[in-house]
């Protein structure tokens, strides 16, 4: 009897294993083999035509040598710093209007959502045309309230304040998921607060954040990851406007929306110089998992000394 | 039961995985498959397909799919596969970048063999498609770049010819630029757009090189540095932002109806043979002319200095079918194909004997550019393995310059360490 059971088992995890055999052949060819093989890289000279030439950490020591490398990862950092908090901070209080009971929600709530499920092509370019300053809407609104407004994606000094502004107009999946946090802080809290005189800033401050701050984190540190890759958007910028018309830098006016992964992808597919574009991979693997960690560190002390579990 | 379904399962997923590699190979009539990409799409990818059906039907060796793939990322990671086509239709400059990171087979040993007659191919082409000796790809086609000029503009301004130098383009720009009640720029004189031209034929005008003969980096030549000097000065007159706006729009609408030249917004252009197609298409009311890009007083045989750039068929190193690859090339230049795409696409032929045929001469602009390819200077693209970055390098510190973040001596003494450090 336990013999025919033991081999019923062991012939469901073969099944098993045929079952889930795809996904692993998947995961190793398309994930794990690419993984290994650009660690090997980072360490050969490879235009990925010629055979590879072992060059030990000549590829990072270029790295740190180019002053692009530096300006890209800056741009990024940007993004990640400024860009991030921001869309969280918008997102956080969307969601706090929409969690609400009132007439008409479910419309405003799509409107809100509206923009996630448009393709990021399509809408950096209605950005393009809306950054233009002779005849886009946004200078044209401005000149409505009496501003002269920027030059956004020419002046090199307003370019990463147009992303900025382009970042925030995409913030519904975030919204989405603040907002069913929210939907989760008992409302006892609230009540509770209320008797003990709470004005609504308070009770956002002390009960709400805390609440919801380990989704917060979350998403904060989803946001990061998805900052530091940076690219289509800058990519369409550069190519469809910027790059062709006003700049002639591969990275934007003078190279001020100079993303990182965007030089990665330059330096590998344009240059074709794969070692270096595998090193400067890796290395933004490293910043990204340290901020990650970073991150999470400094968010649980902070939830511990909120009293939040 | 449930094992057999599982085995049956497995088998068919790996069925499908190899399935995909025995696609290629041989067509439905056994002539031996070749695979022939060309980066044109749409209208302009029309005479390819034409010619590739008109060499299926001329012979019963090779059969050609032709496939459009404008993507020059995908067309890279495919020669350096083993998913290469056997032929790619390309242009010089990426014909160099190619060779240089040796993904090209030479198409010396097969033209050796036979003894292929070369002496119809205009000679600038030829030597755009040698490197080290070796030729890589045969030209159908051969444009430089010239200068359009607005004759109600230029008359208005108290001139009734263009200019012949670049000191006295810039006196009839400056007359010729005007500003809207915003202080926007309405009729840009000089020609600092298209912003490709300014980095080469408004530098080459000058006597400017970005390299020498032999391929390597000049980074910071006295034409460069004077042509960028007259280029700020325009700039900073009328203000660097204010150009920079006019050029943001007017890259918007380039080859549109909205066209800056189109609508005469536009005293010069730096542009290429197809602009009045396209002027025509639009139905653009503009009395222009065409000249040669100016030299300079001190050197006027600068005079219509360009790039020359040629449209060609190269063999990828990894073809499988390079000998059928070679016959359809052959095919592709002669002097039937040729004529097709030039006088579908209104390129400049790279074929001397097309130079008087009467359907070429009929095109709009052609006479005046086949003339300038002989009186002009051509500049040819330099076979360096960093080219890419060069250009990459030069672009950036030409931004800086543009956005008065460096100044044109600062830019340019930049530029040249950052060449030297890096290359």
């Amino acid at each position: 009897m336990q013999t025919r059971r033991l081999r019923q088992s062991s012939r469901d995890n073969i099944n098993g294993f045929l079952f889930a055999l795809p996904w692993i052949l998947g995961f190793l060819i398309f994930s794990v083999y690419p993984l290994i093989a650009s660690l090997y890289y980072s360490f050969t000279e490879f235009n990925a035509v010629t055979t590879p030439v072992w060059v030990g950490l000549d590829n990072f020591r270029q790295i740190f040598k180019d002053p692009l490398v530096l300006k890209s990862l800056k741009n990024t950092l940007f993004m990640v710093l400024v860009s991030t908090p921001v869309n969280l901070l918008i997102a956080l209080l969307l969601a706090s209007v929409v969690v609400r009971n009132f007439k008409g929600r479910g419309l405003v709530r799509t409107i809100f959502f509206l923009p996630s499920v448009i393709p990021m092509v399509a809408a950096t370019m209605v950005w393009i045309w809306m950054f233009n300053p002779t005849y886009g809407f946004i200078n044209s609104f401005l000149e409505m309230l009496g501003i002269n407004g920027p030059s956004w994606l020419i002046n090199p000094r307003w370019t990463k304040w147009a992303l900025l502004l382009m970042g925030t107009w995409n913030t519904g999946t975030t919204m989405l998921i603040c907002m069913a946090a929210l939907q989760d802080v008992p409302t006892s809290y609230y009540e509770s607060a209320e008797i003990d005189g709470a004005n609504a800033l308070k009770s956002f401050v002390y009960i709400t954040i805390p609440s919801i701050a380990h989704v917060l984190v979350f998403q904060m540190i989803l946001n990061m990851i998805k900052s530091f890759q940076y690219f289509q958007q800058v990519y369409v910028i550069i190519n469809a406007s910027a790059g062709n018309g006003t700049s002639v830098a591969s990275g934007g006016p003078a190279n001020s929306i100079l993303m990182y992964p965007l030089y990665l992808f330059q330096n590998a597919f344009v240059y074709l110089k794969m070692g270096k574009a595998s090193a400067m991979a890796w290395l933004l693997f490293i910043v990204v998992s340290l901020m990650s960690l970073l991150t999470t560190k400094l968010s649980r002390r902070a939830t511990e000394n909120a009293g939040v579990e | 039961m449930k094992k057999l379904l599982s085995i049956l399962l497995v088998t068919m997923m790996i069925l499908s995985l190899t399935s995909v590699a025995s696609a290629a190979g041989a067509s439905s009539d056994g002539r031996t498959v070749l695979t022939f990409w060309y980066n044109n799409s749409g209208d302009e990818a029309a005479p390819f397909e034409q010619i590739v059906e008109n060499y299926n039907n001329s012979q019963s060796t090779y059969f050609v799919e032709g496939l459009s793939v404008t993507d020059q990322q995908k067309i890279i990671v495919a020669m350096a596969s083993n998913e290469t086509p056997d032929i790619v239709k390309t242009s010089t400059s990426s014909l160099n970048m190619y060779q240089t990171n040796g993904l090209l087979d030479s198409l010396q040993p097969y033209m050796d063999a036979e003894g292929y007659d070369t002496s119809n191919f205009m000679e600038p082409s030829l030597a755009a498609m040698k490197i080290d000796d070796n030729m890589y790809a045969l030209p159908f086609s051969c444009y430089t770049i010239q200068m359009y000029y607005n004759k109600d503009i230029l008359e208005s301004i108290g001139y009734s010819e263009p200019p012949k130098t670049m000191e006295e383009m810039y006196e009839m720009a400056v007359k010729a630029t005007t500003l809207d009640d915003k202080g926007n720029i309405d009729v840009l004189g000089y020609p600092l757009f298209p912003l490709a031209s300014a980095r080469q034929e408004l530098v080459y005008g000058f006597g400017g090189r970005w390299w020498d003969e032999e391929g390597n980096f000049t980074p910071n030549t006295q034409g460069a540095k004077d042509s960028l000097t007259y280029n700020m000065q325009y700039r900073e007159l009328y203000g660097i932002e204010r150009v920079a706006e006019f050029i943001a729009a007017a890259n918007t609408n380039r080859y549109t109806e909205q066209d800056m030249f189109f609508v005469g917004k536009q005293l010069f252009r730096i542009d290429g043979n197809w602009l009045p197609t396209q002027m025509q298409g639009y139905g653009s009311t503009v009395n222009y002319g065409i000249t040669l890009i100016p030299g300079t007083q001190s050197n006027p045989e600068y005079l219509g200095s360009s790039r020359l750039e040629c449209g060609c068929a190269c063999i990828p190193l990894n073809a499988p079918n390079k000998e059928g690859a070679w016959d359809f090339i052959k095919f592709l230049s002669n002097e039937e194909s040729a004529k097709l795409i030039d006088i579908s696409n209104g390129y400049p032929p790279a074929l001397v004997t097309l130079f008087d045929d009467a359907d070429i001469l009929a095109i709009p602009g052609m006479a005046e550019f086949i003339d300038a390819t002989s009186v002009g200077v051509p500049v040819q693209y330099p076979a360096n393995i960093n080219y890419s970055k060069y250009t990459s390098l030069i672009d950036e510190h030409l931004d800086y310059i543009y956005n008065g973040i460096m100044t044109v001596d600062e830019g340019l003494n930049e530029l040249e360490s950052r060449v030297n450090s890096e290359f």
